[in-house]
This record gives structure tokens, sequence and C-alpha cells, in this order.
């Protein structure tokens, strides 16, 4: 899984959008969208809000935490805990850089939520990291991954992963006694 | 201690002048509205040296330089958090801060020029001496200091108060200084010597400022420097000085509460005082007459008083930091010597009568509005003017007490002697001079404390926020919005279209300073009030007409101005100050004028219709008494309602005035009630919602912009903490749903009685269309109609179970002839013969009435089908019974009127398209497109249904060929052109006003539609189905809503596996008595697979000649069935896969959506 398969699972979730034309109710597959009115806001998912944007058909209303307040006190609790915070949105990450990327002008101070997104991501992938690290060093068995994306999750999985493996071949070389049928499989 | 005081002072004043009391003399001033000023808190006025000039410091630590009271930009200049008090001379301002310093600033560049002089803590007031060489100031460290403003070295300090110091004044000669403390004593000093000269204990103890009653600002006459004015409680005492004696009191009636601040006439004649409920009182101090009274508009304490230089103003401040003006006040100098010697001469004679009158007045419980009575009549006494003196002369020493004799009868009582002659001289002489009927002018009765007036609200544009915005909506309606921004910059107004389909986005220059706008789907108006050079001008953008010239302008007549204005169809009408309506045509042709009966308030067009609303009469304590007119313009012109009384929520005013996107006219007042005109019950007005409700908080509230019937939408914009939206950011718009507020909605009864009559009084606008001949949309209106039945049957079922038979039958009385049935099969089931016997009698009747009118309906039906205008019960249950077909019956029989049913529809079918052209077709339903742009953007959808449409709508992929477009995504330009046939389309613009919006949707549901027989299953998805067409009015074939279980049978292609049910139904049923419908089916099903293949085989032949024959009824297959047929027959999957391939088309919706970007 690369990181464009986890945003086209994040343009599934819903934006409200004001569009500027009418349309009567259109039947997907994955469920029924509009009706749309001149004016009033209506649910998209965000592929087509993006679509509806980027030929000027709508005006975007960014989530309720994409706000430049809400951002702080997250961003100041992510740094406050040790363990990852509940994040707004599960997709937080691919949503503002997909709404900031094509309809920055509907978002309020949108610089500043770029700059606090990017924040909060940094702050959680340096937990990320850290806790890889612990987790190998400490020759943990498991660990639990709550209140992580899946864009997080997919950042480290190749990585950590294949270092796993890695250091399973390493470990298991090291005990002579154990590593003789190991070996033969590889 | 304050008692025996104020006895022994007035006992003084009685011996030496005469203390007088109640005497009041009207200048004719003009209170300008307050306006805000400062935050809340003290605030302090003076004016400059000029006059040009007020200036005000406040709480909020600014200083504020007003041109005068209308400047909307005042320079401002920051002298610290807080600002105590100011004092401006010789363009050098002081001013005492919360840094606890006294300041100087130059003036009117507010150029910070030192420090005067510290406290320890903060000044309280300072003052300039009359030269302004000198600037005392009283801390609340009980000091006193005394400072030359060329030198802040050399300073005096007044110690030996031993409270926070109140005020300061100096004498106007110099050598004194008189100084207030809240240690209760008031001080006068020797600024040479620095000590005290005498004090006198006046006033109340306190600790603090913040604690005193009053602030006791002090005056010192200036010029002559005579008398020294003390504040006391609810007088103002004067102390001669030198001698220091109190020599006057002056005092009125109605100034019952403390005073708080005094101020001099420049000229030393007048002396004002302002009180803390909010009086002010100009005396005249030489004859000791109240000359001016007036309220504040609030009642809130004034806290600062300043006299123009010239005498004809006074500048007043209140502790909400509001700035207020009284002008025109007639006390220059040579004129009120004048008068005032006249006075002097005529006082004499009427003082004997003034003791007279005020033990009197003592004596008795003062009531306000009495004593208000009296003063326009004391007028003759002391009036300004020459006639009132000659008047006086004549009469020297009756006017008054003639006056109290015939407008005071308590009085009279004890004056008996001297009324008697005298009742019938004041008669003719009031009539004669016409003193008396000036006088009682309403508005200047300050103290007047019964109903009040309400000042009549202003004239608005619906949709608007207030004028002195720098940005703000001038309009924002279902259309668009109109936005206006006045900064420094520029002046611009920006109009959006919410639909671009409309017309693009503009952006004008207001070079006129246009103040208000309308907008609709021709055109913008906009208007501009007139200026002394210009007139009042209308502006028309008229982006819709077809020519190149697309704008319009009309000057109003010199002195008239637009107050309100509004666009309809084709025609616009302005409302102007001369009490007059004018209508213009959309082309800027002047069609009508009218005349108003009151003030315009608020004025809206729609279609044909315009709503006025405009004031009755004076309104009072707080309500506002307004009266509306609804007008109808177009073919036939009338009026529908007559300038009949607006009902309003207890004392609220206007705030929004509308149609509904349908046409029917609604209201909001400031308490946030929606209410709708109801035409059922003769143009009323019911209330269907309440914003104030769905409030979070108190200070919040809902700012409508729409109101639609259908859906039911309250379309509005949450403000936080405001009346109305900021332009930034964008605010976004939120639905309100509607709820009558019946009473205990709470139960289930309530809310279905709620749901009922909400969804009647919502369905009202139907038959108002087509009554005005409107194209309306028969699926939303037949829908409407059976949720209603749905509900009566709901509440039938409701009140069975409670046993309230009587209720069932009334219930039943509203219901048609088909739904009483099913109630009576409801009452038979639940035992209840009694109600069922009753119920039969009802339904009786109903089929008899239907019966008459049935023989001539019938014919007409088909042909004349949407001019008919069908009571909403009757007609159609009369035609559900025609055609009604009873499930579970013979199916030949159902099959021979299915037949029928096709041989109408076919017939049907081309009448419609005929008579397509000649209808006038609803051009207000909600996606209303101007046709002028709808015939520019081009056609690009094919015949497309969308392939994911679950619904099992009508006819899914117009599989019979016809030359109809379904595709939904031609909402999205427009509706006209879902018809090919277009050549008709563009003669029907021409001939109606009306312009043809949509197809209307032709159906032929009425057979079935009220079969409520069918499972809940069915109903739901024949909801569901009306749904979109309902809002859209798109959908060109309307799904006969029938159950499945009635129609399935018949409607769609005969399979072998049918034939063979048909025969083995009844053993299926004879075996399985308890089966459902479906469940039967299952069954059959089963049973057909056990036969040999040989015998299907023979089934499958049979079904496919009787397939031919039943071609035709194809387009007519229920979609909804599709699924099941899918499993069943396997000749059945032919026909299925040829339909699929054409729903999976390539060019589905979405993608022909993209490519239609305009």
């Amino acid at each position: 899984m690369d990181a464009s398969e986890v945003e086209f699972l994040a343009e599934k979730e819903t934006v409200k959008i004001i569009p500027n034309f009418s349309l009567d109710k259109i039947y997907l597959i994955g469920g029924d969208l509009g009706p749309f009115n001149p004016g009033l806001p209506v649910d998209v998912p965000v592929w087509l809000a993006l679509n509806l944007k980027q030929r000027q058909k709508c005006r975007i209303v960014p989530p309720a935490w994409m706000d430049v307040d809400k951002l702080e006190e997250m961003r100041d609790l992510e740094r406050k805990e040790d363990t990852f915070t509940p994040v707004p949105s599960p997709y937080y990450m691919e949503l503002t850089k997909l709404l900031l990327n094509f309809a920055s002008d509907n978002i309020p101070k949108a610089d500043e939520i770029r700059t606090l997104v990017k924040d909060i991501w940094d702050t959680r992938i340096a937990k990320l990291r850290l806790s890889a690290d612990s987790f190998i060093s400490q020759l943990e068995a498991h660990a639990k991954l709550d209140n992580l994306t899946l864009m997080e999750i997919n950042t480290i999985r190749a990585f950590l992963l294949d270092s796993l493996n890695c250091l399973y071949k390493l470990r298991s070389n090291q005990h002579p006694g154990s590593s003789k049928g190991q070996f033969a499989d590889f | 201690m304050f008692l025996t005081q104020r006895g022994r002072f007035r006992s003084r004043g009685t011996e030496s002048t005469g203390e007088i009391r109640g005497s009041f003399v009207k200048m004719p001033c003009e209170r300008k509205p307050m306006r805000y000023g400062h935050s809340e808190g003290h605030t302090e006025v003076c004016f400059d040296d000029s006059g040009k000039f007020i200036v005000t410091c406040g709480n909020d630590g600014d200083v504020r330089i007003w041109e005068g009271l209308d400047d909307d930009d005042p320079k401002f200049i920051t002298v610290g958090e807080k600002a105590y008090s100011l004092a401006l001379k010789n363009n050098k301002l002081v001013t005492a801060s919360s840094n606890n310093t006294v300041q100087i600033h130059t003036f009117p560049d507010g150029d910070p020029d030192g420090i005067l002089t510290r406290f320890t803590t903060n000044a309280t007031h300072v003052t300039f001496n009359s030269s302004g060489s000198r600037v005392a100031a009283g801390s609340s460290d009980f000091m006193v200091k005394v400072v030359e403003v060329s030198d802040s070295s050399q300073q005096k300090t007044l110690r030996g108060h031993e409270a926070p110091v109140l005020s300061v004044t100096f004498d106007p000669k110099d050598d004194f200084l008189a100084s207030a403390s809240c240690d209760g004593n008031v001080v006068v000093w020797n600024i040479k010597e620095q000590s005290q000269l005498i004090s006198w204990p006046l006033l109340q103890k306190t600790n603090d400022v913040s604690n005193a009653k009053s602030l006791c600002r002090l005056a010192w006459q200036p010029g002559t420097a005579k008398f020294l004015a003390v504040p006391v409680e609810s007088k103002v005492q004067l102390y001669e000085r030198g001698s220091w004696d109190h020599v006057s009191t002056l005092s009125d009636d109605l100034l019952t509460q403390l005073v708080n601040v005094v101020a001099w006439s420049p000229c030393g004649q007048f002396l004002a005082a302002g009180s803390v409920g909010g009086s002010l009182n100009v005396w005249d101090v030489s004859s000791k007459l109240c000359v001016e009274r007036q309220k504040h508009e609030k009642g809130f304490t004034v806290c600062g008083l300043a006299w123009h230089p010239s005498g004809s103003q006074i500048a007043y401040t209140d502790t909400e930091g509001c700035l207020g003006l009284l002008d025109g006040l007639r006390t220059s100098t040579s004129n009120s010597t004048n008068t005032a010697s006249k006075q002097a001469a005529v006082t004499k004679p009427a003082k004997d009568y003034d003791a007279l009158f005020d033990d009197d007045d003592d004596d008795r419980v003062m009531d306000e509005g009495q004593s208000d009575t009296n003063s326009p009549v004391k007028k003759p006494i002391a009036g300004g003017d020459d006639d009132d003196d000659d008047d006086d002369f004549l009469m020297p020493a009756t006017g008054r007490v003639r006056s109290r004799a015939i407008l005071d009868d308590e009085n009279s009582l004890d004056t008996g002697s001297l009324k008697l002659g005298q009742e019938k001289f004041g008669d003719d002489d009031n009539t004669g001079s016409g003193v008396v009927p000036a006088a009682p002018l309403v508005p200047l009765r300050p103290a007047y404390e019964g109903p009040m007036p309400t000042p009549p609200q202003k004239a608005f544009q619906p949709g608007s926020t207030p004028a002195h915005l720098t940005h703000r909506f001038m309009m924002w309606n279902s259309v668009g919005i109109v936005r206006d921004y006045n900064d420094e910059q520029d002046n611009a107004i920006d109009v959006e279209f919410h639909d671009t389909a409309v017309h693009h986005a503009m952006h004008l220059t207001n070079t006129l300073g246009h103040t208000m706008a309308d907008l609709s789907q021709e055109a913008v108006l906009l208007a501009c009030p007139g200026t002394d050079e210009l007139a009042s001008k209308l502006q028309c953008l008229h982006f819709s007409s077809w020519d190149t010239n697309k704008e319009w302008m009309v000057d109003l007549p010199q002195g008239e101005d637009v107050r309100a204005l509004c666009l309809g169809q084709g025609w616009a009408a302005v409302a102007t100050s001369a009490l007059m309506i004018r209508v213009f045509s959309i082309g800027g042709v002047q069609r009508e004028i009218f005349s108003l009966p009151g003030n315009v308030v608020c004025m809206v067009a729609h279609g044909e219709q315009l709503l006025i609303v405009y004031h009755r009469a004076p309104g009072f304590d707080g309500e506002q008494a307004l009266g509306v007119q609804l007008l109808q313009f177009g073919r036939r012109k009338r009026q529908l309602i007559h300038g009949e009384p607006l009902p309003l929520s207890h004392r609220s005013y206007l705030s929004w005035l509308g149609f509904t996107a349908e046409g029917t006219p609604c209201y909001v007042d400031s308490e946030g009630a929606v209410r709708m005109l109801n035409r059922s019950v003769g143009n009323t007005w019911t209330p269907v919602c309440s914003t104030r409700e769905t409030c979070k908080s108190k200070s919040d509230s809902y700012w409508v912009v729409g109101i639609h019937e259908n859906p039911q939408q309250l379309r509005c914009i949450p403000c936080k903490g405001s009346r109305y939206p900021p332009t930034l950011p964008r605010p976004a718009v939120a639905i309100l749903p509607f709820k009558l507020p019946l009473c205990q909605t709470s139960t289930e009864k309530g809310q279905m009685e709620e749901q009922y009559c909400r969804s009647l009084l919502f369905s009202n606008h139907f038959s108002f269309l087509s009554s005005s001949g409107y194209e309306i949309d028969e699926e939303a209106q037949s829908q409407s109609q059976k949720d209603q039945q749905e509900l009566l049957m709901k509440m039938f079922a409701l009140s069975c179970k409670l046993e309230r038979e009587f209720r069932c039958v009334e219930l039943a009385e509203l219901m048609t002839q088909k739904v009483v049935t099913l109630a009576i099969r409801y009452a038979s089931r639940s035992r209840r013969m009694a109600l069922a016997q009753r119920l039969s009698e009802i339904a009786l009747e109903k089929s008899n009435q239907i019966q008459e009118v049935e023989p001539e309906e019938e014919e007409e039906e088909e042909e004349d089908y949407s001019s008919v205008r069908r009571p909403s019960g009757s007609g159609q249950s009369e035609a559900a019974q025609g055609r009604h077909s009873s499930r579970r019956y013979q199916e030949e029989e159902e099959e021979q009127e299915e037949e029928q049913r096709e041989e109408e529809e076919g017939r049907e079918m081309e009448t419609d398209e005929a008579s397509e052209t000649k209808k006038r077709v609803n051009l207000f339903a909600k996606e209303a497109v101007s046709p002028v742009k709808t015939n520019l953007t081009p056609i690009t959808k094919g015949g497309r249904a969308n392939p994911f449409k679950v619904l099992g709508s009508g006819k899914p992929s117009s599989a019979s060929g016809q030359p109809r477009v379904t595709n939904i995504l031609d909402n999205m330009t427009t509706s006209r052109k879902s018809f090919p046939l277009s050549g008709p389309a563009g003669k029907q613009n021409k001939n109606t006003v009306l312009k043809p919006l949509a197809p209307r949707p032709k159906t032929k549901t009425q057979s079935t539609l009220l079969q409520m027989s069918g499972t809940k299953a069915s109903n739901k998805k024949t909801q569901q189905n009306t749904q979109p067409a309902a809002d859209t009015q798109k959908q060109p074939e309307a799904p006969p809503p029938a159950s499945p279980a009635d129609n399935t049978e018949n409607k769609r292609p005969k399979t072998g596996f049918q034939f063979w049910l048909e025969e083995n139904r009844k053993s299926i049923t004879a075996d399985n008595p308890d089966l459902e419908e479906t469940d039967v089916i299952k069954e059959a099903m089963g049973r057909f697979r056990t036969l040999s293949a040989e015998d299907r085989l023979s089934w499958t032949e049979r079904a496919k000649t009787g397939d031919a024959a039943d071609l035709k009824k194809r387009k007519r297959a229920e979609g909804g069935a599709e699924g099941a047929e899918i499993e069943k027959g396997q000749a059945e999957a032919d026909e299925n896969s040829a339909k699929k391939k054409k729903s999976l088309d390539p060019s589905s919706k979405l993608s022909a959506f993209a490519f239609n970007k305009n």
C-alpha cells in the first residue's frame, strides 16, 4: 500500500460544499449525493468536492477541526502526551493536503493550518520513530497502534517490517542451536 | 440631616426670591438620537473652543474627536487604558487616565505633550481655568492639585478632603477653587493660600467615587462668577461668590432623581443639569424657570455634559458610553436677556399664586403625568415669543391659574373660587392665541409615564445588514448576494449569484452611494438616497435584457427618497418617502403609481405579487403597529390583503419579510417567530417556526435568508451573539425545520397533529398556484396528500387504541373515501362494530359525493388535467375510486383494467406533449432559471438513466424509446432543454408573463396514489420515488406508485413462470394460507423449478406468444420489480441483459456532467 492509495481512501471522506449550480440527486454506487441547491451546503465526498472546486462549481466549507484554535490545542496536547492522542479525522493529513492544495481560498488562515497540521504530523511521526526504536531495542513482541492513522502506519510499515525481518534473520543466526534449521530455510 | 437642611434652604429660598418650582418654559429643541461613543462606563464630553468638534473620553481609554454627531469615523487619541476625565482649552487636551497621571496632548493632532502631574492613584476630574493657564485635578488620593500648564513644576496642592475628590471647578476670576468630595463636603479653597475657605456638608458620604450616588460636578458661573452651582440630590443649589450664601435652588417637579452633572451655558444665563435617571434640565437662572426638559432616550445616567460655545447645543454622554446632543436651544444671550427682563415683570404678579400652588404641590403625591399637562400652559407666563408676551400682558395674573383649572381637576377643586369665572376665559384664550394647541406636542414630554409611543421602525431591505457597517450585505436572497464595501479606499458593490448559471458575478464601483439593493433572476436594482444637490436615484442593471443596453437609471422627484425597493418578475417597485409606491417595468417603463397609507417598512415581490408592510399608526409600549398589503399584478390586478394589521410578537419589530420559493408571503419578527400566510383560512398568519427556540444562547439569532415549502426548509444563517452575520468569514447557510406551536407536541398525538396541520398548511400553495394559473408540481402535491391521509390513518389508529370513537369519526370525516374503507376495516378488525357502522355511513356519503361530481369531471380530466383545480380530498378519491383495482381480487379484471390504462396512457402521451407547450409553467419552482439563459446553453445530454439509481423510478431507461430524456443532469443547466421539442418552447416565452420553467410531470398516478393497502416497504418505495421528482419536477414520467403486490403481476412482461404461477397460485395459497405475497412467490419458484424441463419450456413458449401482446406494457414496467425478475424466468433474462447494457452506458451521469462545464 502506498501513500496514493491511502489518499484515495481519504477521498471517500465527506466534506461540506456550497455548490453554485443546481442538480437533482445523483445516484452512485457509493450512495446518493445531493440534491444540489445553489447556496445550500451539502455533504459530498472529497473527490467530488475537489473535482467541482477545480471547475469552480462550488465552495468548500472546511471541516470543523480545520481551525487554527482547535489545531493549536491539538498540537499542544500531542506534544504534551507521550502516547498518541486521538486525531480529529482518520485522514487528517491527507485531507489537509488535498483541501489546502485545491481549495486554499475557501479556508481561512490556510497557511497557519498547514503549518499546524505539519507540526502535529511531525510530532506524531517522531513519536512513532521513537516507539519503533524502543520496540526494537527492548525486543518487544507486539505493540499497540492506538490512535494511529492509516497514513502514519503506512509511512513506517515498509521500513519497519523489513527491518524486523532482517533483525529476525540476524538474530536467528546468532543462536547456533536454532539457526541450523532456519538457515536451511533461507 | 439632609432633610433638615433642605428644609432650611427652601424656606430661605422662598423668603428671598421665591422658590420657583415646576415653572416651565419650553424651548423647542431637538434631541438627536444617541449614538455609540465608547465602551460601557464613565464617559465625559466637551466641545473644543471653536465648537467645531465634540470631544469625548471613555472607559476604553480613547479620546474621540467627533466632527458632529453623525461622524461615523471620529479621530481618536489613545491616552491610556481608561480615561476618567478630560478638559480642552487652547488646543491643549488634558486627560486623567488610569496610569495615575494627568497628561497633555495637543489638539487636534493628539501628540503627547508631557505629563502635568501625578497622583498616587487616578485623578477623577480635571478642569481648566477660564484662561486656560492652569489645570486643576482632583484625585482619589484625597488631593486636589492646581498646576500651571506652561510649567508643570509650579503646583499647588490642596489638602483637606477626607475622601476621594469627586469634582473640581475654578473660579472664573482665578481666586478660588471649589471641589466636592466623597466625604460629603463641598469646599471652596483659596488657591493662593492653599487653604479652605468654606466647607458645606451637602453630600452623602461614600468611600469611593465608584460608590458615589452622584458625581456632583460643580460649576462656577462663567463671566460674572457670581454663582457656584452645586448639585445636591435632585436640585441644584446656587451659592453666591463672596458671601458664600446659599441664594437659591433650582429644581423641577419632574426631576426626582439625583443630579449628576451641571454645566453653565457660555453666557452664564442658563444652567443645564443631567441626572442619574437620565433627565436633562435647563434652567434660566435669573428667573429660575426650567426652560427645557429632556429625557435620555433610554434613561441611562448622564455623566457628562457640555455646552456648545454658541450656547445652542448641549452634548451629553451616559454611563453606557453613548453620546447625545440637544440641538436648537434658543439661549443666545441677547434673546435670553430680553425674555428674562420681561419675565421678571411677569413673574412677580404670578408669584402669589405660585406660592399657593407650591404648597399644594408639596402635599399631594405628584403625578408626573399630571404635572406634565400643566407645563405647556405655563408657557404664557415666561414664553420667549412676542405673542406669548402679549398674551401675558393681557392677562398677567390669571394665565397660570386658569390653565391649571382647566387641565388639572385636583387643583381646580382646591382653587375653586379662582376657577369659576375663568374657565371660559381660558377656553377662549386658548383657541384664540394658539399657544396651547401648539404646546402639547408629545415627543417633548420627557416625564410622561403612561404608554409611550414606540419609535417607529425604520424602513429596511429584508436580507440586508445595517447600513452603517463598512462591509455589509445589501441583499441576500435565494438568487444571490449583494455586498457593499464602503471603506476609505473604495466604495464598491459585489453581486454574486448562488447559481452561476444565472449570471456571472459582478463588481461595480458605487459612485452614487447606493444603500439599497434587490436581486432577481433578471436584474439587480439599486437605489441611493437623495442629497442636497442630487435627487434620489434608482438604478437597474437589467442583465437578462437581450439588447445591448443592460442598464437604466431613474431620478426621483426632488425631495423624494427611495425607502424600499423590490424586484418582481418583469417589474420593479419602489416605495418612497412621499408615501408612494412606484412600479416600473423591468425595462424601465413607469407602470403604476399609488399611495401608501403610512411610511413603508419593508417591501418584497415575487412573481406577480407585491407585499408591502408599512406603519399603520404609532405603536405604544414597544409595539409596532404595522399594516400589510398584498397586491397582485399581471393580467388580473387586484389587492389580496387590504392593509390589515400585521401580527407581531410582543414588543418586537419586523426583521425579515419575504415570499417562500412557492410564493406564499411570510415574515420573521425580532423575536424570531416565523409566520406564514394561511390562504385557506382567509389570509391569516400562522406561526410556523420559532428560531429563538433553536438558539443555544440568548444573544444568538438566526438571520433568515429564504423559506421553502417543498421541501420544508427555513434557510438561515446562524449568528453568534449578533442579529446579523458579518461578511467575512463568509457565513454558511443552515436549514431549520418548521414546527407549528401546537399543544402537547411531546405526545404522539400532538406530534401527528402537528405534522398533519403543517402538511396541510404547506400544501396550500398548490391550490394557490393552480388557481392563479401556474404550473404546479403534482407529484409533490399528491405526495403531500398521501402523507396527510397516512397521518390521518395513524391518528385514527391511535384514537382507536385510546377508545376515542367520536374522535375516530371526526378524523374519518377528513379522510378520503378510499382511506375510510381502510379505516372501516381497521375498526371492524379491532371489533368496534359501532364505529365501523358509522364509518361506513361516512364512506357512503363520500362515495355519493364523488359520484355526483364524477360524470362531468371524468371527461375533462384527461384533456384538461392541469387546469382542474381539485379540492384536496374528493377529487383524489374520485380518481382512486374510478380506477382503483382492489388487490388480491381477480387478476383477469385487473388485466383488463390494465389494458385500458395503457390505452389511456397512450392517448395521454399525445395530448400531453401537445398541451405542454401551451401550459404556463411554474416559474417559481426552486431551480428556476431564466429562460433566456436557458436557450443559450447547449444541450449535450443523452437520454441515459443513472445505472446506480436504486430507487426503481418509473421508467429507468426510457426503454420505450420515447423522445424524452430522463437524465437528471439536465437540471444542472436548465430544465427546459429536456424537451427536444424546443420549437414550441420558444413561442412559449412570449405569450405569458409567467415564463415556463419545467415541464409539468404528467402523471397518471392518481389511480393508485392512495392505495394505502400496500405494504410498508412499498410505501417507502413510492415515497422515494416521488422524492427526487418532487425536487426538480424533472422526472418526465411519474412512476405509478402502486404496491408491488398489486402491480407486479400485471405490469411486467409475462414470463413462463408467471403463466405457470397464475395457474397455480390458488393451489399454493390454498396449501399455505398464511403466506405473504412474497413468500407465495418464493414458494412458487421452488415448485416451478421442480417441474421437468419440457414443462418449463412449454410454459416459456406460452409466455412468448403472450409477450408480444404485452409489449406495450413494458414501458410501465416497474423498476423495483426488476430485482425479482432477474431471479425468475430465463426468458426474462434476455430482456434484462438488454436493459442492463443500456443502463451501463459509459456516458453515465457523472461523466456527462464533467464534460458539461460551461
